[in-house]
């Protein structure tokens, strides 16, 4: 018996590692891997015994978890902020579009159930995935990119609205009795995780004493009482879980022990959990195939098309619009958990299930590939497309004197964007901002003279911005590709490019620019001088630090410091 | 179909196990003495709701394979190779002479003669999980007597590992018959050990050279690789634990294996709170447990004093200093684990009844509960009894010295920041050390040649505690993780110069307050840099060319330094960027 299933983990995890091999070679997300690993197994039947899917949910409850913990509630606000109107946007418009698709299925194929069927096929549809889109776009969001932010508002907005699809789906029957007491219900929970946070969880603290072993344990009791109670109201696991993140603080001494163990034992169960999934597809059916070639069709093709088409809508350029759409096409992790949900409640029929894991594979693992064709694709669709609407739209949005001349163009409007705009300002000298975070329109109309919101790739912006009769173009945006674009433009003015790397900064050096600053080369600089004054006795440590404090409040009064608390 | 049902008494078990843990915790018992009892209360002892069964089995059977596993991990050659020698003798003397002796006292307190067989081959000294938990736990595992004590575990361990197989095996008729099983066990372990070595020579450092940069997949590939072992051990009919300890080893020898032990110990922490538990479960009920009770105590104590004279005896003769002997001995005053899983054995082959195996159990817990206090204390009693000890100080014993980075320098991430002020920190400290978990930078530090390095993220215990953080004399951090730099605050020696770097102003704040020395803010340096830079492009083009020339002449410097360190593959340093002159 425990022998058995011994031998289905060392199959479980030896194909997972194996298939995460190749997602690495590749550089690819491992989960639609994990999933694949799952179908290739799936004949061996250790593999799908109830134990194995017992820790498989154990997958499910640590990876809603996870996600809990994550959660900052301070932020959710700034965050929903840049994601609610194209999320809803997306909800209400591809939401009901799959669900009549899944509906149709559902009759054409005589599902049983079929608006539960098909409800879950649109919540496969719905929903982006913040696991594998979010890993994609780390070097995005590290780049403080407009796209960026907004992909991860979007995912983060989806696995909102997944916990409460799975409140809804776990009521026994579609009664509005039913799901209002469901969601009553997660409502307590949530409250009940958040009254832990405030007031629960330092008492554990306190009394583990510093055994970081001991938090790490007990975090995982409080994970097991909120399950037990999830089950026993009839609540599904997941916002149980969730909840339980909730009440863990990440913040306190063993912050960083916890959290990795958290980690560690999540990437565990998370790995069954994935291959367990893609063990319980046999080979499909006609079927099968079918919605799953629909299911794919809509995430691929609809779901971008309407994220791209809001963003616009919201003001966001065309390549941004693009951009933040192409890596929100994938099957969420939640729309898997969904589905085995449904499956262990039995109100999911086969060919849906195995149909949403399939598609999940697909495109999960088309994101990335997607990701690295996406400027062709904007090249030779998008921008086509959208010519006329982009320049009226420059236009519309823009304040330039058209007589400037010998002016700077200041690149990105963030906090060094500021800063340099504010000394031209003091020296008198005409310039003209780029920017294309529509959230910035309202400061810059009120603080400069001149500015162009729009996307700093498409040459209308440039030709708008005057690039011909520049004498200087300063760019404080670190992204190679704009960087590169900025080295082909037509102009005689100098160009002052940033680079993360110095190894780039000599590329773009090479390619035209008259100088590049690397931040950190900068402070490596600033670095060395300090240490030797401080060894050579010149300065003092604790005058350096009080300089530097006051410097930082000097800093902030001018309104030179970060606005919002995340980007 | 219900959903965690299915895993109630795992979930009560750990719930439970919490609740004692923290309660221990007040008393300063280790939580490992919580979880035994937590098996106790929750068994047939007690209110016997819990059973052995299932998943509850399953996952103590993967915290015991897990252990061994980070047991493995820990097992770099280069550290134990000076001591296998002397190591090796102290098991083979402390596993018969021991042996011999918890034989006189079986029959001195009058068991049967099979009883007596099996009492003197299950009392094994030393427990494994124990004092590898306690001693890590304190910090010890790596000085001197901590390295013994792990050495002896595993020659003991492989020792036991062949007991275990001999009582499991269905027919051992005559000497013919044991000798023909030995013979197979031996065999077994040594190809799985030898393809375990050969891997992790010829396979692993490519393998895991490409997946160490991916946390998640680094995981996934590890674990694969021990339950591969696992698998290959349950195929040849050895315990699955032998294929866990053999995939560690081969992993042990890799650079990135400190990294890997922060990995898998919560999954082991939280894998072994069931296996302990589930040695409390297998009692049978409390008469059973005390049937022998009194004779359990004076068995403890006779065995718990021999034993230390045997292991103190063993280990000084061998030439190490009498505080190591000392210390390396009564760490291993508890009845090993094995005991019981021997104990539960025999019990299955009908050589002996319930009753013994509640003698073994109480023994073992009497034994672990007072040991852990002892392991806890071990220095402070040394210090009391020091005087007394003094007299078995001989001339020439080993130095016990390990070598360590001592008021040296670290730096976290090896960047651009970084870089510039290492030969700086050089200078002024003798050592320096860098912390980064990317491969390509780890490489980059071993081609140089000139700091030292570690491999991980700095967020890992092991990974600090091998960078010796605690005794750093000036640290630099140029991560922007606000979390990262307050534990790095929280952790440094109070005397220690720190710089960190920060994204916010906020973060800069807070960092200062918690006793940062500088602030690195690299986007408002830059900032305030590129304002003077055009600033002095509108005012004084001259003055402009001058001021960007430095720096330009610094990118160039670096990139040649960095193509300088990679001559012979040209272009590597630039990412294959071309170059038009």
């Amino acid at each position: 018996m425990t022998e058995q299933l011994i031998i289905a983990l060392a199959v479980i995890f030896v194909a997972a590692g194996l298939l995460s091999l190749v997602a690495n070679q590749f550089d690819l997300s491992p989960i639609p891997f994990y999933i694949l690993a799952g179908l290739l197994i799936g004949g061996f039947e250790y593999v799908t015994q109830e134990e194995v899917l017992v820790l498989a949910q154990w997958g499910i409850a640590f990876l809603v978890f996870v996600f809990g913990i994550r959660l900052d509630f301070a932020n959710v606000q700034t965050v929903l902020r840049d994601a609610e109107f194209a999320a809803s946007i997306q909800l209400l418009v591809v939401g009901p579009i799959a669900f009549a698709i899944g509906y149709a299925f559902g009759d054409l194929f005589g599902f049983g159930e079929p608006v539960r069927n098909a409800l879950y096929f649109s919540a496969a549809a719905v929903l982006s995935s913040s696991l594998v889109g979010g890993e994609v776009l780390r070097g995005e969001i590290r780049e403080n990119l407009v796209h960026g932010r907004l992909a991860s508002s979007i995912h983060f907005f989806d696995d909102l609205v997944a916990l409460t699809l799975l409140l809804v789906i776990t009521a026994d029957a579609f009664t509005a009795d039913a799901i209002t007491s469901q969601l009553g219900y997660g409502v307590l929970f949530i409250a009940a995780g958040l009254f832990l946070y405030r007031h629960g969880f330092q008492i554990l603290v306190r009394l583990a004493d510093g055994d970081g072993e001991l938090v790490l344990v007990g975090s995982i009791s409080i994970l097991i009482a909120f399950l037990a109670a999830a089950e026993y109201v009839g609540l599904s696991i997941v916002v149980g879980a969730f909840a339980a993140g909730i009440a863990i603080r990440d913040d306190g001494t063993n912050t960083l022990e916890v959290r990795n163990g958290i980690d560690s034992i999540a990437d565990f169960f998370g790995a069954i959990f994935f291959v367990t999934i893609g063990a319980l597809v046999s080979i499909p059916t006609v079927e099968v195939a079918l919605v799953a070639a629909a299911l794919v069709g809509v995430v691929l093709i609809l779901n971008p098309l309407v994220h791209t088409l809001a963003f616009m809508y919201e003001g966001y350029d065309s390549r941004t619009a693009f951009l933040a759409s192409s890596s929100l096409n994938q099957v969420s992790e939640f729309s898997l958990i969904i589905a085995i949900q449904a499956l262990l409640l039995g109100t999911i029929v086969d060919a849906v299930f195995e149909a949403i894991i399939l598609a999940a594979v697909v495109t999960m693992a088309l994101t990335p590939a997607a990701r690295r064709w996406k400027d062709r694709i904007f090249e030779l669709v998008v921008s086509r497309v959208f010519r006329k609407q982009r320049t009226r739209k420059v236009d519309e949005r823009s304040e330039v004197d058209g007589t400037i001349d010998d002016h700077v163009i200041v690149l990105g409007y963030g906090r060094q964007g500021r800063r340099i705009a504010e000394r031209l300002e003091e020296l008198d000298r005409p310039y003209v901002v780029i920017e294309n975070d529509p959230m910035l329109w309202d400061e810059l109309r009120a603080n400069c003279r001149s500015y162009v919101l729009g996307d700093a790739m498409s040459a209308y912006s440039w030709e708008k911005a005057g690039i011909d009769r520049a004498a200087l173009v300063v760019s404080t945006v670190d992204h190679r590709e704009l960087s590169e674009t900025i080295c082909t433009l037509e102009t005689d003015a100098d160009l002052l490019l940033r680079s993360e790397s110095s190894a780039e900064a000599e590329q773009l050096l090479d390619a035209g620019a008259a100088y590049v600053t690397v931040p950190n080369v900068v402070a490596g600089r600033e670095l060395v001088e300090i240490v030797e004054a401080l060894s050579t006795g010149e300065r003092e440590i604790s005058t350096l630090k009080r300089e530097h404090l006051e410097m930082l409040d000097a800093i902030e009064h001018a309104g030179f410091a970060s606005r919002y608390a995340r980007y | 179909m219900s959903e965690i049902a299915l895993a109630a008494d795992f979930a009560i078990i750990v719930v439970v196990a919490t609740i004692i843990g923290l309660i221990a915790r007040q008393t300063g018992q280790p939580t490992i003495i919580a979880y035994i009892l937590t098996g106790i209360i929750l068994g047939p002892v007690a209110f016997d709701i819990v059973t052995d069964e299932g998943l509850v089995d399953l996952m103590a059977e993967l915290g015991f394979a897990f252990l061994l596993f980070l047991l493995g991990l820990k097992m770099r050659f280069k550290d134990i190779q000076e001591i296998l020698r002397p190591v090796t003798n102290v098991a083979f003397g402390q596993t018969v002479l021991q042996t011999a002796l918890a034989f006189l006292v079986a029959w001195a307190l009058g068991f049967d003669t099979t009883e007596i067989l099996v009492i003197a081959l299950a009392t094994v000294f030393g427990a494994t999980p124990i004092i590898v938990k306690i001693l890590t736990d304190k910090d010890e595992i790596t000085s001197m007597p901590g390295k013994i004590d792990v050495g002896v575990l595993i020659v003991q361990d492989i020792y036991l590992v062949i007991v275990l197989a001999l009582f499991a095996a269905d027919d051992l008729g005559g000497a013919a018959d044991i000798a023909t099983t030995l013979g197979v066990i031996l065999v077994m372990i040594s190809f799985i050990g030898i393809f375990s070595l050969a891997s992790s020579r010829y396979v692993l450092p490519k393998l895991f050279r490409r997946v160490a940069d991916n946390k998640e997949v680094f995981l996934i590939v590890a674990i694969a690789w021990a339950f591969l072992f696992v698998a290959i051990a349950e195929g040849a009919d050895l315990s699955a634990k032998v294929g866990a300890f053999l995939a560690g080893i081969s992993l042990a020898q890799l650079p990135y294996s400190k990294e890997l032990e922060d990995r898998i110990t919560p999954i082991t922490n939280f894998f072994i709170l069931v296996f302990f538990a589930t040695i409390g479960l297998q009692i049978d009920g409390l008469n059973a447990l005390l049937a022998y009770w009194w004779q359990a105590i004076v068995a403890s104590i006779i065995l718990m004093v021999g034993n230390f004279w045997i292991m103190f005896y063993l280990i000084d003769r061998e030439g190490f200093s009498v505080e190591t002997s000392f210390l390396g001995s009564i760490n291993m005053i508890q009845v090993s684990e094995f005991s019981l899983i021997v104990g539960a054995l025999a019990l299955d082959q009908g050589l002996i009844e319930s009753d013994v195996l509640g003698y073994l159990s109480l023994m073992a817990l009497f034994t672990m509960s007072i040991s852990t206090y002892v392991i806890a204390y071990n220095h402070t009693i040394y210090a009391k009894l020091e005087p007394w000890f003094r007299r078995f100080e001989t001339e020439g014993d080993k130095s016990d010295a390990l070598s360590h980075y001592r008021d040296h320098a670290i730096a976290i991430g090896y960047d651009d920041i970084t870089e510039q002020a290492l030969p700086k920190l050089e200078k002024r400290y003798s050592q320096v050390v860098v912390i980064d978990r990317r491969t390509d930078h780890v490489e980059e530090l071993e081609q140089e040649g000139r700091y030292g390095y570690v491999f991980g993220d700095f967020r890992h215990t092991e990974v600090r505690k091998e960078a010796n953080l605690k005794g750093a004399d000036f640290v630099l951090s140029s991560s922007v993780e606000r979390e990262v730099n307050e534990a790095l605050l929280a952790e440094v020696a109070d005397d220690a110069t720190v710089f960190v770097e920060a994204e916010r102003i906020d973060d800069a704040r807070a960092l200062y307050e918690r006793g940062a020395d500088y602030v690195i803010m690299s986007t408002h340096l830059t900032a305030e840099k590129l304002a003077e830079y055009v600033e002095a492009h509108t005012t004084d083009r001259h003055a402009f060319e001058e001021a960007i020339a430095g720096d330009l002449f610094e990118i160039a410097a670096r990139q040649r330094r960095s193509r300088d360190r990679f001559t012979g593959q040209p272009g590597v340093g630039d990412r294959g960027g071309e170059h038009d002159d």
